[in-house]
């Protein structure tokens, strides 16, 4: 079992910059990701991509061969392809990695375990042919692969234009955008406005991407509601009603997109305190400025503890870095101050849209139709009306409903219905989600073949020998 | 505050099976109150064996009482599935426990030889044999031994169930038949006033004329200021749940099962951690190399879920069936395996606590038992 | 469903796929190299008996689920490779 001052969980540009910051002062520093290539979701596989790439998805992804290259520089580890099935609060982590399993434990843990788009359960959304928008995003930078034939993009948000906008450029058959986006933007929305002028080069690129889609003649539908998929055994069509009309789209792929929340699976299991946001209608880990959650040696960096993009993901991770190599005795709380002084400056310029943004595209409560014949846990076929059931017998905890109705027991462990559980659950009981609560999540967060646990070798307890193991 | 007949406090297995027996027996109005407290509901960890095979080898009078249980459970099921058209996954297909090595076998057979005559004594049969290696690999052709089994311990006539179905099941049989559920009540305090009881929840205050207590641990916040103490003690046992397969293991081992829907559940582990529910690598370990040991294909399987969750234990085992001596309007029930009893509780302790029948048979299980 | 940009140069592994060798593009995920070689269908759902397609391409979703080398991967999260064994599993009447 080996042991280290921090392991990271997440390559992505909070892990990243974190481990560098960490490995830089000479910390003995781990990171693990499950992914094959480094960078996250939004840097996916930034290293050895090509020219043409790098410059096709523009400065926002080059940008991540900067973090990359300073932490490759930092002599930081790295494993690659692996997955942490069991993290605790005393900083014991168990990962697979090439079909064997280990545990290791570390003086501090830091889940840097990013975002994911918001599970959105709508009628035909298991068909094959319904991807999430950000699987075209991989696709595309992990692969070159574009979608063909004809493609219906649905949903919500700036990445639903972001990715549309880079399907328009690589010529992509796009039949069209079905934006469900209110047509009148909430009150909030307009308070945050002056914030957002301040970076005119945010909005600017906002513009530009709203200029191409304009300028590409694709029918974008605003303010559409009602969004089904339809087709036998693949998605054959895209319905919903629009200005009172239903309307009927042909397609061969349909692309999803509700926004993103943070990735807190992991933290669940750990322990970690949870808050529900009701303006971004998402659960984040409760932590200070440093990313300290509720347990002292549990970090949380990054879009995993409340979603701010990439370059103030990189930011957050330096400054739990920071605040690590001070706990650890590397940093005086003096210089820990001066050195966040710049990050922390940079965070506030880098927030000035978001809050404009986030009240723009901020889900509200009750927008998601929940139709009784939709399919809410994808990997146990449990729709709607039968979630609805068993809350009208008297369910009024989201595990309750898992016993029952086997939703969340699956595979994903519940990652892509319990958001909408907690939703639902939430709207029949006529109370909050955070008032009904949320799936316990157990180990093992990811799937681990029985041969590998038993294969497992745990240290004993060391015994006085050990201290004179070095010496020959 | 509302009045009521009959107020049954935990709407886990055990209280969902007797309030079930109460609305049959035509107790009144009856209320079931649950809380879900994340330790407290073990239905949640049980692994749903309907099983009697080497029960109460240290209580003759448990062992009894499982052989009987099991003899009711395939009419028991028939009857609640008739009732609420839910499927609870019953397999009536028998049940093993392997053995490692000669040792364990003639222990097997020690076993079965000892409660074979237990549960003659009172005329009740104990389908029971042992098997060799062979004969054993027989009944599970799909399956292959690994090379340390030497045989097992086999009845056909057990079997297993899915536990939350069993639980929906019986929930939605007590409320058909007019019993009111009331979810999410936490139980603040419990007041004799002689032939009443009150109850206050956190939402409001009920008096009733019989009260049941069967609120796993919960059971001794309650009943401690009335100056009663239950003798149970906690004791965590953990299982964990692989991905669906191709359906293989026609009967449950008492160490593997494979429910319908292709998965194997594996446990039990039992460890003396008060009540700390967390999920332990080196228990999963453990039990991943058990099963392993037992069937060597397993090891390609994945694990995707597991609990930790701690059983109602009395020191010899048995349950806890008693009403308070001072308050004799007031019953507790306390005790693990509620899923292989579960028809003893609908048919036998509910008329008890109605109108006093089978004092006899229940008069082994009280809680002064223990007070000597 | 997908197709593979045709500046990307591309190296190819061959797998066992259900059976039959088949050449794969390199340098992906298996399930990235499924999609691009026109394997659209990663599994039968074993709940609803339905076919599924890859969702996430992130490691959330777990539709693309699917037996590799023996034990059961997800295939947008393991790197392909020469030689791998590939089954998805479907049965006959549910082959496409």
């Amino acid at each position: 079992m080996s042991h280290h001052d921090v392991v990271v969980i997440g390559a992505g540009p909070a892990g990243l910059s974190c481990a560098a910051t960490l490995a830089e002062m000479g910390l003995d520093t781990l990171v693990l990701d499950e992914q094959i290539h480094l960078g996250g979701q939004i840097y996916r596989n930034v290293e050895s991509t090509s020219a043409a790439q790098l410059d096709f998805f523009g400065e926002d992804y080059a940008q991540g061969r900067a973090i990359v290259e300073r932490f490759r520089k930092s002599n930081a580890k790295y494993k690659g392809g692996a997955t942490v099935w069991q993290a605790e609060g005393d900083g014991t982590v168990c990962f697979s990695c090439e079909g064997s399993s280990q545990q290791i434990t570390a003086n501090y843990v830091v889940i840097a375990t990013g975002a994911m788009e918001r599970p959105v359960p709508l009628t035909g959304w298991t068909l094959p042919g319904v991807l999430g928008a950000g699987a075209a995003n991989n696709l595309a930078k992990e692969a070159g692969l574009s979608p063909k034939g004809k493609v219906v993009l649905c949903g919500s948000g700036p990445l639903l234009l972001l990715e549309a906008s880079l399907l328009i450029k690589k010529g992509v058959q796009i039949e069209a955008i079905l934006d469900t986006t209110p047509l009148i933007p909430s009150l909030s929305a307009l308070k945050h406005m002056p914030r957002a002028l301040l970076r005119t080069d945010f909005l600017l690129k906002g513009l530009k991407i709203l200029w191409d889609i304009k300028k590409s003649k694709v029918p974008y539908l605003r303010g559409v509601s009602g969004l089904k998929m339809l087709g036998a055994d693949k998605v054959e069509k895209v319905e919903c009603v629009h200005k009172g009309e239903k309307v009927t789209i042909p397609t061969d792929v349909a692309l999803l997109h509700f926004g993103v929340i943070p990735n807190t699976h992991m933290m669940r299991q750990v322990g970690c305190e949870m808050h529900w946001n009701p303006d971004l209608r998402y659960w984040h880990p409760v932590c200070d400025k440093w990313g300290r959650t509720n347990h002292d040696r549990v970090f949380v960096a990054g879009d995993g503890s409340y979603v701010s993009g990439a370059v103030a993901a990189g930011l957050k991770g330096e400054l739990s870095g920071l605040e690590i190599a001070c706990s650890l005795g590397i940093l005086s709380t003096k210089s820990r101050d001066e050195m966040a002084k710049p990050i922390s400056n940079k965070i506030t310029k880098d927030k000035h849209p978001r809050p404009f943004i986030d009240a723009m595209y901020a889900p509200r409560a009750g927008q998601f139709a929940f139709e009784n014949d939709t399919v809410v846990c994808r990997c146990e076929n449990v729709t709607v009306g039968e979630i609805r059931e068993v809350i009208s017998q008297g369910a009024h905890d989201p595990n309750e409903i898992k016993i029952i109705t086997r939703s969340g027991m699956g595979p994903c462990q519940g990652r892509m219905c319990g958001s909408a559980i907690n939703e639902i659950l939430a709207s029949e009981l006529e109370a909050s989600p955070d008032e009904v609560g949320y799936l316990t999540i157990r180990p093992p967060l990811k799937g681990v073949p029985l041969g590998e646990i038993a294969a497992m070798k745990f240290s004993e307890a060391s015994g006085p020998a050990d201290l004179f193991k070095n010496q020959k | 505050m509302k009045t009521t007949d009959i107020i049954v406090i935990g709407g886990g297995i055990t209280g969902s099976a007797t309030a079930l027996g109460l609305v049959k027996e035509k107790a009144g109005k009856v209320l079931m109150f649950d809380s879900q407290l994340p330790t407290q509901r073990l239905s949640r960890a049980n692994f749903g064996l309907t099983w009697f095979m080497c029960k109460g080898g240290g209580s003759s009078t448990y062992a009894q009482w499982c052989r009987n249980a099991c003899r009711q459970w395939p009419e028991y099921a028939a009857e609640l599935e008739d009732e609420t058209k839910m499927n609870i996954e019953l397999e009536w297909t028998g049940g093993a426990l392997h053995a490692f090595g000669e040792e364990q076998l003639q222990a097997h057979a020690a076993s079965v030889e000892k409660l074979t005559g237990i549960c003659g004594e009172v005329g009740l049969d104990y389908p029971v044999s042992v098997l060799d290696r062979q004969q054993f690999s027989e009944l599970v052709p799909k399956m292959q031994l690994g090379e340390d089994v030497s045989g097992a311990m086999y009845t056909p006539q057990q079997g297993h169930v899915n536990p939350l179905k069993l639980l929906g099941a019986m929930r939605k049989a007590f409320q058909l038949r007019g019993g009111e559920f009331i979810g999410n009540q936490n139980i603040l305090e419990i007041i004799p006033n002689g032939n009443t009881v009150t109850v206050k929840t956190k939402d409001e205050e009920y008096s009733c004329n019989k009260l049941v207590v069967a609120a796993g641990h919960g059971c001794e916040r309650l009943l401690f200021p009335l100056g009663y103490k239950l003798n149970v003690y906690p004791q965590r046992g953990q299982l964990l749940v692989t991905e669906r397969c191709e359906r293989k293991l026609p009967f449950p081992l008492l160490a593997v099962r494979q429910t319908q829907d292709g998965t194997y559940m594996i446990g039990l582990s039992t460890e003396d951690v008060a009540h700390d529910i967390r999920v332990t690598p080196q228990a999963m370990q453990q039990q991943a190399q058990n099963a392993i040991r037992i069937f060597p294909e397993l090891a390609s399987v994945n694990w995707v879920r597991a609990w930790g969750a701690i059983r109602v234990m009395t020191p010899d085992g048995a349950p806890i069936y008693d009403n308070l001596p001072n308050h004799p309007n007031i019953y507790v029930m306390a005790l693990h395996s509620s899923v292989s009893l579960n028809p003893m509780h609908t048919s036998v302790v509910a008329p008890w606590i109605l109108d006093g029948k089978n004092a006899e048979a229940l008069s082994p299980f009280s809680n002064g038992r223990f007070n000597v | 469903m997908f197709k593979i940009d045709p500046s990307q140069a591309q190296q190819t592994v061959t797998v066992l796929l259900d059976g039959k060798h088949k050449a794969l593009p390199a340098g992906m995920s298996v399930a990235a190299a499924l999609l691009g070689a026109g394997e659209i269908i990663s599994r039968v759902s074993p709940s609803s008996k339905k076919p599924c397609s890859p969702h996430c391409l992130m490691g959330v979703c777990y539709e693309c689920l699917m037996e590799i080398d023996g034990t059961k991967k997800q295939a947008c999260m393991t790197e392909i490779a020469e030689g791998m064994v590939i089954n998805r599993n479907f049965t006959d009447e549910e082959d496409n």
